[in-house]
């Protein structure tokens, strides 16, 4: 399988938070010839090791990208066959007007979000933003047929395929984080080339759309010397200023702020410099929001750094990034990771 | 179970401070377990030792509630208050306050321009002193009070308050009696301080280092005039929690309670709560993870001193943990 492929495959499959488990055959299989062991642990996280050739005992490198995706949970029946519904994680009401969804009910179910005809709306009500609480899902069954096949709690995601635009840009759903979990793969076929002394441990995580869950117990499990988490960032938009964003197709964002370990920025950015990998410097003020804080603040305290995926529309169906960038990021990892020896490590406990 | 749920949410326990809760608690359940102790921060921690090699599974239910606390006391012997918990300034006029040793105030207000002025800060205690003096002789700074409410059992329906979560506990006491043989090692844990932060439930969790977690606590439902929309009703069974703020219910857990309540024709509905956590929130990020979810009794009125459940929710709610504790765990 090639990282396009992954990407691809990635980002048509359901895993909404907390019901990730579907996930797990499609990467074991994708990561297995790049990594000596895999397990699921007891909250689904996918925790995938490859070893170094150090000596025992090895420092250990964590790398975590969530695999989750934001969704929908169905809460009711209406009248007539249609399904009420609220959110998983932070969706944003104004773009579920007219979507296509699948209910995870006992089988996968097509089925659309509805909108009221402009030609019947009352005056000004298109100045308005529909609430999620006023929307519905049609599945077209009756009743009857329709509280067999589908409980209350089912999970629903956005039916949308990936598309391939142009410049080698890739748009679709839940490439937050899943491109991620692709820079891994990307970052682990770079190491299958090298030598490296830490053991890298790659953990698809869960539950991070709805409270960094994932990252906060897996985490503990493995207690890294070092944690990387990779995320995306907002790309670059017309209306909203530079500095809030970064820019696709220039490289990864290498994030500083209160959650970045100092040393490990001052090292990520040297190493981007000496391999000539292309990069932004993508400052973060707020502490929570990805899964490096969850990682910083577990256990004793781990240094912590974040790598950002320029993406655009986030949080919607047609999230859009541009594949180099994920090249990019995988080998900045993968160069960085061989970089990293016991002495920088031990270096990284006096702040 | 009236007389045991009347003699839980009478008594008096704000979080923080649910020693006399905790003391109730406990002379109930010790002859119906093997061991039972309260930890550190005050949770009271049952146990049903199981088989060698037993799974672990922990059940949680909050056994604090609501309160005010003390912050000032003014030389007219007026007492000045903020939260502890989530208390509505609104819910608080009229209404009659208690403190550890029995004293009682009632809630005022200052002159306001309309009600929606109304906030906690504009409002006080009177406990009927006429000094700074008086006051201090019965109320210090940082003492906490309680709702001041009777229990009442209407036929099937109880109102009380604080049945948030006393009758939680009433439920995994009652379960305590009826499991036999369970092949786990089950604890029972009446956790302190929920109500500010799910917080006796974390270190319990983190010291038990259970297999499993299954909060048990009151919920939210949408079958009364106008309510927000919420497919769970007072009288049509337990609830099953899909979700919360706090946590996504583990499937293996969630489909284990379905499949329990369908087996032995326990009445069930599922809850999809969108705002409120529980215990099962810190229970489930405990260590490496601890697959969790969440039995829950359907409640009105929540964080009044009128909250209401129906009895034949909280039977079945006891009979769905009790049969889940008896059968093999995934």
């Amino acid at each position: 399988m090639t990282g396009r492929d992954l990407l691809k495959a990635l980002s048509g499959a359901k895993g909404v938070s907390g019901y990730e488990s579907d996930l797990i055959p499609l990467l074991t299989e994708a990561f297995m010839p790049l990594i000596d062991q895999a397990r699921e642990d007891k909250l689904g996280n996918l925790i995938m090791l490859k070893e170094g050739n150090g000596p025992e005992p090895r420092k250990k490198i964590m790398l975590a990208a969530h695999m989750d995706e934001i969704g929908l949970v169905v809460t009711g029946y209406e009248p007539g066959g249609f399904l009420r519904f609220a959110n998983i994680g932070g969706i944003d009401d104004r773009v579920l007007l007219a979507q296509r969804v699948v209910v995870h009910g006992r089988k996968d179910l097509p089925g659309v979000i509805g909108a009221k005809p402009p030609h019947i709306q009352e005056p000004g009500e298109q100045e308005k933003t529909v609430k999620m609480e006023d929307l519905f899902i049609d599945v077209g069954l009756e009743d009857e047929v329709l509280e067999e096949l589908i409980a209350i709690g089912d999970m629903v995601t956005l039916a949308q395929q990936p598309v391939n635009l142009q410049n080698d840009r890739y748009a679709g759903k839940a490439m937050d984080d899943r491109a991620g979990v692709v820079v891994m793969y990307l970052c682990l076929e770079v190491l299958a080339k090298l030598s490296h002394s830490a053991d890298v441990y790659a953990v698809a995580t869960v539950q991070e759309e709805v409270g960094i869950r994932g990252a906060t117990v897996s985490t503990y499990d493995i207690v890294p010397d070092i944690g990387i988490a990779l995320d995306v960032g907002h790309g670059d938009i017309p209306g909203v200023p530079e500095s809030d964003t970064l820019p696709l197709g220039k490289g990864p964002g290498i994030a500083i702020g209160p959650q970045v370990h100092p040393r490990i920025y001052d090292r990520l950015v040297e190493v981007a410099k000496e391999w000539n990998i292309p990069y932004s410097i993508e400052p973060c003020t707020t502490p929570r929001g990805t899964d490096a804080f969850a990682i910083q603040v577990t256990q004793a305290g781990i240094p912590t750094a974040l790598i950002s995926l320029p993406l655009r529309y986030m949080h919607t169906p047609v999230e859009t990034l541009e594949w180099k960038d994920l090249e990019a990021a995988g080998r900045l990892l993968a160069m960085f990771i061989c970089a990293i020896d016991s002495d920088y490590v031990e270096g990284l406990q006096c702040f | 179970m009236e007389k045991m749920v009347k003699q839980l949410v009478e008594a008096y326990g704000p979080a923080g401070e649910e020693q006399q809760v905790a003391s109730h608690i406990k002379d109930v359940i010790e002859p119906l377990v093997d061991r039972v102790s309260v930890d550190e921060l005050g949770n009271v921690i049952a146990i049903k030792e199981g088989p060698a090699g037993a799974k672990k599974i922990m059940l949680a239910a909050h056994m604090d509630e609501i309160g005010v606390i003390v912050t000032d006391i003014d030389d007219a012997g007026f007492l000045r208050f903020a939260n502890i918990g989530g208390v509505s300034p609104f819910t608080l006029i009229g209404q009659r306050v208690r403190f550890a040793d029995g004293t009682v105030g009632v809630f005022g207000y200052e002159k306001l321009d309309g009600m929606k002025d109304l906030k906690l800060n504009k409002m006080y205690v009177d406990i009927g002193a006429t000094s700074r003096e008086e006051a201090e002789a019965k109320v210090g700074i940082g003492d906490k009070g309680v709702y001041h409410r009777e229990f009442i059992g209407q036929g099937q329906r109880v109102i009380a308050k604080s049945l948030d979560n006393r009758i939680g506990c009433a439920v995994l006491i009652e379960a305590a009696r009826r499991l036999e043989n369970s092949p786990h090692e089950v604890y029972f844990v009446f956790t302190a301080q929920e109500e500010v932060g799910l917080r006796g439930a974390r270190t319990a969790a983190y010291s038990l280092d259970p297999d499993y977690g299954i909060a048990v606590d009151v919920t939210d439902t949408g079958d009364t005039p106008e309510a927000r929309r919420m497919a769970v009703s007072l009288g049509k069974g337990a609830a099953i929690k899909v979700k919360d703020s706090t946590i996504i219910s583990h499937p293996l857990i969630k489909d284990l309670l379905v499949n329990t309540a369908k087996t032995k024709g326990i009445p069930y509905q599922m809850e999809v709560l969108e705002r409120g956590g529980t215990d099962a929130g810190p229970i489930h990020l405990t260590r490496s993870g601890v697959p969790t979810g969440a039995v829950s009794i359907p409640c009105r009125y929540i964080h009044t001193p009128s909250e209401m459940v129906d009895l034949r929710d909280v039977e079945n709610c006891i009979q769905l943990l009790v049969a889940t504790l008896e059968g093999p765990l995934p």
